[in-house]
């Protein structure tokens, strides 16, 4: 079942007289239970593209459906709220609250999300439980290692059962160790739990554990 | 609920305490500022307040209680013969010289009447009774007195306007706004001793009313039958002894001030904590905003922050300003907190801290939550 569906998505950045169009029509899907892995060189449009099939950026041109959920152009408003119902993040700097202990960060953002209360305790402990820091949930993040920090942010995209996950060089920040012990974690959860996962990567291991590698290059997708 | 707004409130531990200080010392500040400026008030009006009189006659364009001018004692008589009046007495408020044993002179300010008991004068005694005032040449002294006469006690003796008086009792929180001690004696003792301003002269007219009877057509009809006075309610005549000296002194303006100096303190302090916090955690707010924070979410955690800031900050400056009453009290100062305006505190805290928080707000509403995926 395709979760997402984007096409033709055209990102052209003004700044002053310039204008740089930096994706030139770029299409992707994903469904559920599917890994695709992004490649490219840096500066290739990679984190771009990702932004706007996160729904955090719109795309100057082109379509884009999110769980059925067509974005509209015209209407950027509604953004958050495709991005609160159907969209997971993990990004490359784990970007969790510094003042939240691991379970508090994942709960706070099943609030974000609209579940409160216990039932968010309850997911919460229920996601950590899976990506393996049980022994960890009081911990605060300056008090994990880097790959216990990641999983904390798996657990945090994973909670509320999003349909779209969309990691952004998730394991640039770890060694190689941790960094692969991270994605195969990740990868057996998304396929667990079937979610289409999107990554964008310079890592070579992400290759191995994709069912699909995009290559993006100058803005296009390489055949 | 997690509450990101309170952990990384208390995350920041000097930055917190900084936020709390600068809300306490506003809200210290502006207690006590209008509480002495209330206290102060309070005194120029004070004896008004505790008579036991509905209406006040006195002579055309008296200012305040203290500056009193004479006018026929007579004139009583055709207040009392105006319906729906159901007493009515002269009452002398004079200013007079008090010699000290030291042979140093200083003033006095004589509250003189007949009939002391009829209008609760004074309100509060100490030591001795007021109805023996009649009796010799005595007279009563405020508490207050002390410290600008030394210390007295019932049975000395006291020159005033060059005659030995005997004090035979003591009253306290009769004050002045001048802080000119306060003295109560018998009427024909005050026309003696200041033979010359009050013989047959009275400086205002007391008047209860009957009951039921209509206030402003008793006092229509004390006006037409003497015309070259003015007849004041008691609310009123307190009133415009306050606003005498508000507007006749600094205090007023020296009020508004410091308190308009403490409310900018005190905003300034929140709105910068506030702001040098929010923007230490911007890639906090982008990660809220990029899981789907709106920008409502957004303003409750600053909302939640100036609030607890506000409520914390009022309540150690609220501690503060009424620990500093009793040592107000023993430099002769009267500090005036009520619960209402302890209220009317909290509430100006908590709007003010909340309009500190837009100008973090308008800066994290602007964010491109894009940041997030950047370095
Ligand atoms: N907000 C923006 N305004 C202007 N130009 C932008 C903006 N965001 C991205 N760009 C430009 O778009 C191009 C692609 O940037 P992007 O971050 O998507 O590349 P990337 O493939 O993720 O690179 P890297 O591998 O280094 O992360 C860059 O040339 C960049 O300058
Ligand atoms: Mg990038």
């Amino acid at each position: 079942m395709t979760v997402l569906t984007s096409q033709n998505v055209v990102k052209r950045f003004t700044e002053g007289k310039q204008t740089v169009e930096v994706l030139k029509g770029v299409s992707l899907d994903a469904s559920r239970g599917e890994i695709v892995a992004l490649e490219g060189p840096s500066g290739s449009g990679k984190t771009t593209f990702l932004s706007i099939l996160g729904c955090i950026l719109t795309p100057t041109e082109g379509r884009v459906v999110v769980d059925g959920q067509e974005v509209d152009l015209s209407r950027p408003g509604d953004l958050p709220a495709i991005r609160r119902r159907s969209i997971g993040f993990v990004f490359q700097q784990f970007n969790l609250f510094p003042a939240l202990s691991a379970v508090e960060n994942v709960e706070y953002s099943l609030n974000v999300r609209g579940v409160k209360g216990s039932a968010a305790r309850r997911e919460a402990e229920r996601v950590l439980d899976a990506v393996g820091l049980a022994d960890r949930k009081a911990f605060l993040p300056r008090d994990l290692s880097g790959g216990q920090k990641q999983r904390v942010a798996i657990a945090r995209a994973l909670a509320g059962a999003p349909p779209l996950l969309l990691a952004d060089e998730p394991t640039a920040n770890l060694d190689s160790h941790a960094g692969r012990q991270v994605l195969e974690l990740f990868r057996d959860l998304a396929k667990r739990e079937n979610r289409a996962l999107v990554i964008v990567t310079h890592d070579p291991i992400v290759r191995s554990i994709a069912d699909r590698v995009a290559v993006i290059h100058d803005g296009l997708l390489a055949a | 609920m997690v509450s990101l707004a309170r952990r990384n409130l208390f995350h920041d531990k000097l930055r917190f305490v900084i936020t709390i200080a600068g809300v306490a010392f506003a809200v210290t500040l502006v207690f006590v500022q209008v509480g002495l400026f209330l206290g102060l008030l309070d005194n120029a009006s004070v004896t008004i307040e505790n008579i036991d009189a509905d209406l006040w006659v006195t002579s055309r364009n008296t200012p305040n209680v203290d500056f009193a001018h004479t006018f026929p004692e007579s004139y009583v008589q055709r207040v009392r013969s105006v319906p729906g009046v159901a007493r009515a007495d002269n009452l002398i408020v004079w200013f007079m010289q008090l010699s000290l044993p030291t042979g140093a002179q200083e003033g006095t300010l004589v509250y003189a009447l007949e009939d002391f008991k009829a209008w609760n004068l004074p309100w509060s005694v100490i030591e001795g009774h007021v109805e023996d005032l009649p009796r010799g040449d005595f007279f009563f002294l405020d508490d207050s007195a002390t410290r600008r006469y030394g210390p007295f006690a019932v049975g000395q003796h006291r020159e005033i306007s060059e005659r030995r008086l005997k004090i035979i009792g003591r009253t306290d929180a009769a004050r002045s706004f001048t802080t000119t001690p306060i003295a109560f004696m018998d009427t024909a003792l005050a026309q003696e001793l200041s033979y010359q301003a009050l013989r047959g002269n009275t400086t205002y007219v007391l008047v209860k009313l009957a009951p039921g009877a209509d206030v402003a057509a008793v006092r229509a009809e004390i006006g037409r039958r003497l015309p070259y006075n003015d007849v004041f309610t008691k609310a009123e005549w307190a009133q415009r002894s306050r606003a005498y000296w508000v507007a006749n002194t600094g205090i007023g303006l020296n009020t508004y001030l410091t308190v308009f100096l403490g409310i900018l303190v005190g905003v300034v302090v929140v709105a910068l904590t506030l702001y040098t916090s929010t923007m230490e955690h911007l890639k906090e707010f982008g990660t809220v905003k990029a899981i789907g924070g709106s920008n409502a979410d957004i303003y409750r955690i600053l909302a939640e922050q100036s609030v607890i800031a506000a409520v914390l900050g009022f309540a150690v400056g609220a501690v503060f300003a009424l620990a500093a009453g009793p040592g107000m009290e023993k430099a002769g100062l009267k500090l005036i907190i009520t619960p209402d305006f302890g209220a009317i505190v909290l509430v100006g805290t908590v709007l003010l801290c909340l309009a500190a928080s837009m100008v973090s707000f308008r800066k994290v509403a602007a964010l491109d939550p894009a940041l997030v995926f950047r370095g």
